[in-house]
């Protein structure tokens, strides 16, 4: 059967990930040695690549709670409100009263960009849950149970990917108001296929084994075989895909406020900021940056995080050196 | 032998960096092979018999130490340039892999890929190149050379990949033919057929060539000479006969011992015990040591010397002399 | 070759085809045309009657996109709302300026990142290779409104206050010359084809890598190849599999991603008008642009698979 590119599941570029060259064993007969690598061999280098993922993932989870102490807290610290409209003081640069400034009407952007901030994290990690959920089961079912099922569920996730990804989200959450709630909705209903399919995957390689076969055949029930011998294999794997995906999901919400069709006034989240500082960029084009540097720090923070616990929790990246 | 060898490696060790710490595949190895004749290598898997082979022709990785030297015809190979071994690769050298499947490239044709080898080397036409790709093809008893030639690998079956294998490493005739486990890969059925090509190719060209093999019963039918290593070590050099027939030394005695007899009536097939040893640490004094039935004191304090025993034959034992007398390696 | 194409293509169409009916439900449901009428009935009864039947409201929701469906296969697509034409000329005139720069950007990414990844492989280890995986990953956590403005800025304007020149237009399309469109489409370019690279890259260099290692090119080596032909001939026909699948996907995502972009350099591609018929209700532009980018992707991902089968013997189509 050809195979063709929506059955693409093994062509996840996350899974072609560099870190997993790093260990290659060069061409030799098998068995011959183990253990090559054709890096640099200084024993400083031997230190930093044990500690590298270790620390991706700690610098990853170091900087996120860095940024989420800073939403929470800074607004406690800062005496002004969200919704707070000074318009003598409008269009300041940044200030000891106003420290990110503010805006055409005078609200005060530190505390802005800090609540926007929280609203798209809000957002992001509401739509990770549900994608999660409804990508897990949906991809366990389809490849525990296979034919029928499969093909169903395949041909569902096919149909969610025919058109471009912006273009259907768009759609949905213009037409869906624009609170917090229903963003995640959208966004989960196109987000449940990565993790469905990962989850496909990794289920599928593991009902092939042996000790599969053993357990139905000393007549365990599917529910059984599932909880006790499945899903642990799972988690690892749907913990990083999930990390991954939230970052993903902040991209597109942001992406969608910046449009119009995402959160809506009176709300704001990163992207809202910067659709409002545009108008002004020429002159400003700080006002503009901030909030998108926060986006781009928080999706690289966790994107360490993610490929950083890569190693040690999926099975899939692990290198023949085991 | 009055004329100096084709091939002549001295002390030759090879050593890699890994993670865990140096690891030596290959230790003060030295022998000979000269023209047109066939030494086979016999050893476990982790013996350093194909990293000497991949030493030879530099396509070993790069975290690689090769100490030593290695004069093929004449020249210092391990000296040479990277340009300069490319010109002997594939034209005064060449190799044949183990696994045929993966040894060649699935996305071109058969009868390309010979002649992209006598290309490189020789100043051929297309076509020429593609009608000598063909005669080699049928040379190695392929059926239907022309239209095989037009095949991609994975329309082969296993021997016929591995003999359209040996037709590109003998393209350029070349003088001296590394085997890798050439039956290795292949059902046993097959394995016959194969080695059966590679012997009449080797005695048509005049070729040396030098067997690669964990497989004692592949020796016997077609090696000159045979040598035996173990955990980066030689054991045992000598004629055919004198290593199957009068081996002295207890690990070549002991693969002997294993090998599954027609004749003979045996009560249980004889493997050694114990497994080999890790060349990460490998033990003081003889690797053998620790598998070995006729261990004492010193074969643990030092490295066992290489004894001569013949005019060919050496074996690498503290006890060479001993076995010679009577004393009979028990398993 | 054909009959493969039929079968993908009765594979997806009708995917195809539910998707739309989906949206065009959705879309019927939670807006309604005749808003503004309400209050002035009957009045205005007329244009109530006429939007009435431009639209199908007569018919129940769940049949209406039938007859959309029917008016399509004859060629029909519908007038927009927001911008007053048909919508297939719309769709032509602005996919037009969407080809160009979705085109040059696909084309630039995908031969940037080709080098990048065999220059990276090679020089696995090396300060290089660190450096553009590095960068690499950097540009993958830009969001792409974030990375076209910050173009834009840089340069655009920023360009023009430390020197004073302006080679890039920031913000319209000229139709006067060449140069001038060279000059309008280089900074939405540059801006697709930056994201791009780094996720073609970074895929690029594991699919070089895995190949470098495979027997084959060890056996090519020892053939005495050189070492260019072993890497551009051997290694890199066998790479560029799996990266012909991922570049089929980026066209998809280029389509959805230039919506930002154009937006940002005020560029007239169909991603203003689609952003124009979403806060219109505009029901037919939407639709008309979702069939469109729908067709293009089925398209794409059919030309992927094909290429597969053309570039890996060992696959038949069939």
């Amino acid at each position: 059967m050809a195979k063709s590119t929506f059955d693409q599941e093994n062509l996840d570029p996350e899974y072609f990930d560099s870190e997993r060259y790093e260990h290659h064993v060069p061409v030799f007969s098998a068995g011959e040695v183990e253990g090559l690598t054709e890096a640099p061999q200084t024993f400083g280098w031997l230190a930093w690549k044990r500690f590298r993922h270790h620390r991706m993932a700690i610098i990853g989870a170091i900087g996120l709670v860095v940024i989420l102490l800073l939403f929470i807290a800074g607004p406690m610290l800062s005496p002004w409100e969200f919704d707070e409209r000074n318009i003598a003081d409008r269009l300041q640069g940044p200030s000891s009263d106003h420290w990110f400034g503010t805006d055409e009407i005078g609200r005060d952007l530190f505390v802005r960009t800090a609540q926007g901030g929280l609203y798209s994290l809000r957002i992001g990690f509401i739509a990770a849950i549900l994608a999660t959920a409804v990508g897990t089961l949906l991809g366990a079912l389809a490849a525990y149970f296979a034919k029928g099922t499969d093909i169903f569920i395949s041909q569902v996730i096919n149909m969610v990917l025919i058109v471009p990804a912006l273009i259907v989200l768009s759609i949905f959450s213009k037409y869906s108001g624009g609170n917090a709630t229903s963003l995640a909705i959208v966004l989960s209903l196109l987000l449940w296929t990565r993790i469905a399919r990962v989850v496909r995957g990794v289920v599928l390689s593991i009902k092939e084994q042996e000790y599969i076969l053993a357990a139905r055949a000393a007549g365990a029930s599917h529910m059984r075989i599932i909880f006790r011998h499945v899903l642990p294999n799972v988690v690892g794997p749907v913990v990083v895909e999930v990390t991954l995906l939230l970052g993903t999901v902040i991209v597109l919400e942001s992406t969608l406020s910046f449009l119009g069709l995402g959160v809506q006034p009176p709300n704001a989240s990163l992207g809202t900021l910067v659709a409002d500082a545009k108008g002004n960029i020429d002159n400003d084009p700080i006002r503009v940056l901030t909030p998108g540097f926060f986006i781009v720090m928080i999706v690289l923070c966790v994107n360490f995080l993610g490929d950083g616990m890569r190693d040690a929790l999926d099975p899939r990246s692990k290198n023949e050196r085991g | 032998m009055d004329q100096s060898p084709l091939l002549k490696v001295d002390d030759l060790t090879v050593a890699f960096r890994t993670d865990a710490g140096v690891v030596r595949a290959v230790t003060d190895i030295s022998f000979e092979i000269s023209s047109g004749e066939v030494l086979a290598v016999v050893g476990e898997s982790g013996s350093g018999k194909s990293v000497t082979a991949l030493a030879l022709m530099r396509l070993h990785p790069k975290n690689t130490e090769i100490t030593g030297s290695v004069n093929f015809d004449g020249i210092d190979v391990l000296a040479l340039s990277e340009e300069e071994m490319r010109s002997i690769r594939g034209r005064d050298v060449a190799m044949i892999f183990q696994d045929p499947m993966t040894a060649m490239n699935p996305v071109y044709t058969v009868g390309e890929q010979i002649a992209e080898a006598i290309r490189v080397h020789t100043a051929t036409s297309k076509q020429a190149a593609w009608d000598r790709a063909v005669d080699l093809l049928q040379l190695v008893g392929v059926p239907e050379p022309k239209r095989r030639a037009s095949q991609h690998p994975h329309e082969f079956s296993g021997g016929m990949r591995q003999r359209a294998m040996i037709a590109m490493a003998i393209c350029n005739d070349p003088k001296l033919l590394i085997a890798d486990e050439p039956t290795t890969a292949l059902d046993v059925t097959v394995q016959a057929q194969v080695m059966e090509v590679l012997h009449d190719v080797q005695q048509a060209t005049g070729s040396a060539m030098m067997l690669i093999t964990h497989d004692l019963g592949l020796v016997a039918g077609s090696a000159d000479r045979v040598q035996v290593m173990y955990a980066s070590r030689l054991m045992e050099t000598g004629d055919l006969d004198d290593i199957f027939y009068e081996s002295r030394n207890p690990y070549t005695m002991a693969l002997l011992n294993s090998i599954p007899d027609l004749e003979g009536v045996k009560d249980s097939l004889e493997a050694i015990p114990g497994n080999p040893p890790s060349l990460l640490n490998p033990p003081s004094g003889c690797a053998f040591r620790p598998r070995c039935s006729l261990a004492v004191d010193e074969c643990a304090a030092s490295d066992p010397p290489i004894v001569l025993v013949g005019e060919a034959h050496a074996s690498r034992c503290h006890r060479t002399a001993e076995i010679g007398m009577g004393v009979e390696a028990m398993s | 070759m054909f009959a493969y194409i039929t079968r993908r293509l009765l594979a997806t169409i009708p995917l195809l085809i539910i998707a739309l009916y989906l949206v065009h439900v959705g879309i019927s449901l939670t807006t309604d045309p005749r808003s503004g009428f309400y209050l002035c009935l009957p009045r205005c009864q007329d244009g109530f009657d006429q939007i009435t039947e431009v639209y199908n409201l007569d018919v129940n929701v769940w049949m209406r996109p039938f007859i959309w469906f029917g008016d399509v296969l004859s060629g029909d697509l519908g007038t927009s709302s927001s911008i007053g034409e048909p919508v297939s000329e719309i769709i032509v005139d602005r996919g037009w300026n969407t080809a160009l720069i979705a085109v040059p950007a696909f084309i630039i990414s995908a031969v940037v990142a080709l080098l990048l990844s065999v220059y990276s492989a090679r020089h696995q280890y090396s300060k290089g290779d660190y450096l553009l995986t590095g960068l690499a990953f950097f540009g993958l956590a830009f969001p792409s409104f974030v990375l076209a403005l910050l173009i834009q800025n840089i340069f655009g304007v920023q360009l023009e206050n430390w020197f004073g020149v302006k080679p890039f237009n920031t913000g319209r399309k000229t139709n006067e010359n060449f140069i001038e469109l060279l000059r309008d489409i280089a900074l939405p370019v540059m801006s697709l084809s930056i994201l791009f690279i780094s996720a073609d890259s970074r895929f690029g260099r594991a699919s070089m890598l895995e190949t470098l290692n495979q027997d084959y090119i060890r056996t090519a080596r020892a053939k005495g190849l050189p070492e260019k032909r072993v890497v551009w001939k051997h290694a890199l026909r066998n790479a560029l599999i799996p990266l012909v699948t991922l570049w089929a996907l980026n066209f998809s995502a280029l389509l959805g991603g230039s919506i930002v972009t154009e937006s940002i350099f005020s560029w007239p591609g169909l991603g203003p008008a689609f952003v124009r018929g979403l806060n219109d209700a505009d029901i037919y532009l939407i639709l008309g642009i979702v069939l469109f980018t729908g067709l293009i992707t089925v398209f794409f991902n059919l030309v992927a698979d094909i290429m597969y089968g053309v570039l890996d013997p060992r696959i038949r189509l069939d």
